[in-house]
């Protein structure tokens, strides 16, 4: 029992690591540009297809071509900011909420179009192997996920904490117009934290691809969890989305494991609507950090 | 002004002329199923509009609804014998009494997140009719028996009925999209979408109203769902319950004009019209073609005409007016 038990918060912890790096980026989207980014899930999957197709064409790891995707998911990031997001940012919600949900679809349909709807895995010379520490099976893909996952995010933190441009982000999440006032390039910022976030989930992609299969609907499996994540742990708050998606993860393989194999989802839908009930404002209550 | 309503008079008759007489001059099936098509998600923009073009609770999750109704006609056609006339009432109202606790728990939230929150609750109520096969079929769903012609079981031989219920259902939208827009309610509305915390500081009682509008808009989705699964002859959770659904209701009304009362409808015959040319030019071999043209579209009308297609008609159309007594 204990063990199962064990086993489960483990499972759940090292996928939820693969949560934080998509939910870091709609958290650190929201605090900084103010707008909900329904396409993140979308650069999960071009990540991955990424990751995959550099296995597949060269050969190359899935975990080395981080080095990889995550600059040209930066890039995207920051055109996507300066050509679309900067045209409807304004007091209106609607151009913006459908923007990047039009995003969302236009690449979501075009990697149907492209790739059609099979599955694809990179197959590794780690993929199966596992860590047998006690009764506990860690599989040494997820771990190593797990690591980079935690590594980037602690990256982020002293990013924003301990560099000018990192600082000057912080500051226009807390307040755009005085940040303004204080020489802080909006739209710079605006670019950077867009290339950032969108590169947190390249990376998601890339760690996921030793051990999951890459087809054009996966981001939505990432998003609704970011989504909930991020609602739970303050909305704009790194901190808080970082511990949230470690929370869900947990939550999510508890379900699988003692309430049914396909109740993973029922468990994230439970746990969005009972956070919205009790908790719309995020278990922290605070604001961005 | 004068001059304006009479025009706006003269085409309506018309409108309604020709889609009173179209089935009786187009024969073919095929075009008849388009024109179902376009009539059916018509109402759906329509009644999503109601909510999230006036007031500007921009759902995306009114399939909850569509299956609601879908499922509650079923159910009682199927399991007690009830005409899917009576369960399409009934449908509407299980959708309201649904929309109660799916509104007080999204109402919470505002913008983005009131979005993500209503297609948590449509995605959750998938995944109940999925999992529990006491309810109602599970995933394999269930075929709607066929009687032949049987008007008052909403099953009919000719296809051009179908056409005429789905014209009468639109219509019905329209009529209640239109007195809301003139009464008081229709202000309280617009308010509320302009700036609800400045509404309600002028006393306009935002949640209530949001949940009014919210009751109807349920009910005439509920409405198309039951039409729909009658048309089709088939319910399963991924239909009744499809994402797509709740797109396509906001996505139309975007495109066509969102807030207006013909939106929906405009932007309905623009995208169903490109989705079957799409079709008939590549055969709909390639998966993703039409939502990656329905995507591309609403990108372009949020980047360069916030306001919709009614938007550019309507400047269109005024300018039109104004010139035309000038020259007579």
């Amino acid at each position: 029992m204990w063990e199962t038990l064990a086993q489960a918060v483990i499972n759940g912890l090292l996928i939820g690591g693969i949560y934080a790096l998509v939910s870091i980026g709609v958290t650190l989207i929201f605090g900084v540009v103010k707008i909900v980014n329904f396409a993140q899930g979308e650069f999960v999957m071009i990540g991955m297809y990424i990751s995959f197709f550099l296995a597949n064409q060269f050969g190359i790891d899935p975990i080395v071509s981080l080095i990889v995707s995550t600059p040209v998911l930066f890039a995207i990031g920051v055109l996507i900011q300066h050509f679309l997001i900067r045209r409807v940012l304004g007091p209106n919600d609607m151009p913006q909420i459908f923007l990047t949900f039009a995003l969302s679809l236009l690449l979501l349909n075009l990697a149907l179009m492209l790739f059609t709807a099979n599955y694809r895995t990179v197959h590794t010379s780690y993929s199966d192997e596992a860590f047998h520490i006690g009764g506990l099976y860690i599989p040494v893909a997820k771990l190593i996920a797990f690591g980079v996952a935690m590594a980037l995010s602690g990256a982020l933190w002293v990013f924003l904490h301990t560099t000018d441009l990192g600082k000057a982000m912080r500051a226009a999440s807390q307040n755009r117009d005085v940040a303004t006032l204080m020489g802080i390039n909006p739209n710079r910022v605006f670019c950077v934290a867009l290339g950032v976030a969108l590169a947190l989930a390249g990376a998601a992609g890339s760690l996921l691809m030793p051990f999951y299969s890459a087809y054009p609907f996966v981001g939505q499996v990432f998003v609704l969890m970011a989504f909930v994540a991020v609602v739970l742990g303050t909305l704009g708050n790194v901190i808080g989305a970082l511990i949230a998606s470690l929370m869900m993860g947990v939550a999510e393989s508890l379900g699988i494991q003692f309430v049914g194999a396909d109740s993973g989802q029922i468990v994230v839908f439970a746990m969005l609507l009972l956070t919205l009930a009790f908790k719309p404002n995020g278990l922290g209550g605070g604001r961005a950090r | 002004m004068q001059g304006q309503r009479k025009w706006n008079a003269l085409l309506l008759a018309a409108a309604v002329i020709i889609l009173l007489v179209l089935p009786l001059v187009v024969k073919s099936s095929f075009a008849i199923d388009i024109f179902i098509r376009i009539l059916l998600f018509s109402f759906i923009g329509v009644a999503w509009n109601l909510m999230g073009g006036y007031a500007k609770q921009l759902s995306l999750g009114h399939a909850a609804y569509f299956g609601l109704g879908a499922y509650t006609s079923t159910i009682l056609q199927i399991d007690f014998g009830i005409s899917p006339w009576i369960g399409m009432i009934a449908g509407g109202v299980v959708a309201m009494l649904a929309s109660l606790p799916i509104g007080w728990l999204c109402f919470r939230l505002r913008g983005p997140y009131f979005t993500i929150a209503t297609i948590a609750t449509a995605q959750a109520l998938m995944l109940i009719f999925l999992k529990f096969r006491d309810l109602a079929w599970g995933a394999e769903g269930t075929t709607i028996p066929n009687l032949g012609n049987a008007p008052l079981m909403m099953q009919f031989e000719a296809k051009a009925a179908y056409y005429y219920v789905a014209l009468g259902l639109l219509a019905l939208g329209l009529a209640i999209t239109y007195r809301i827009e003139k009464s008081w309610m229709g202000y309280y509305l617009v308010a509320i979408g302009e700036d609800e915390d400045a509404a309600e500081a002028i006393g306009v009682n935002a949640p209530r109203i949001k949940r009014d509008i919210y009751l109807i808009s349920s009910f005439l989705t509920a409405m198309a769902g039951t039409f729909y699964t009658q048309y089709i002859y088939f319910i399963d959770p991924a239909t009744a319950f499809s994402f797509n659904i709740s797109i396509e209701a906001a996505l139309v009304s975007i495109v066509g004009g969102i807030g207006t009362l013909w939106g929906p409808v405009v932007g309905t015959v623009l995208l169903e019209t490109t989705s079957t040319l799409l079709q008939s030019w590549l055969g709909g071999s390639i998966g993703g073609v039409q939502l990656t043209v329905y995507s591309l579209i609403l990108m372009a009308v949020i980047l360069w005409r916030p306001t919709g297609l009614m938007g550019l008609a309507t400047e269109a159309y005024q300018r039109y007016l104004r010139r035309r007594p000038a020259r007579a």
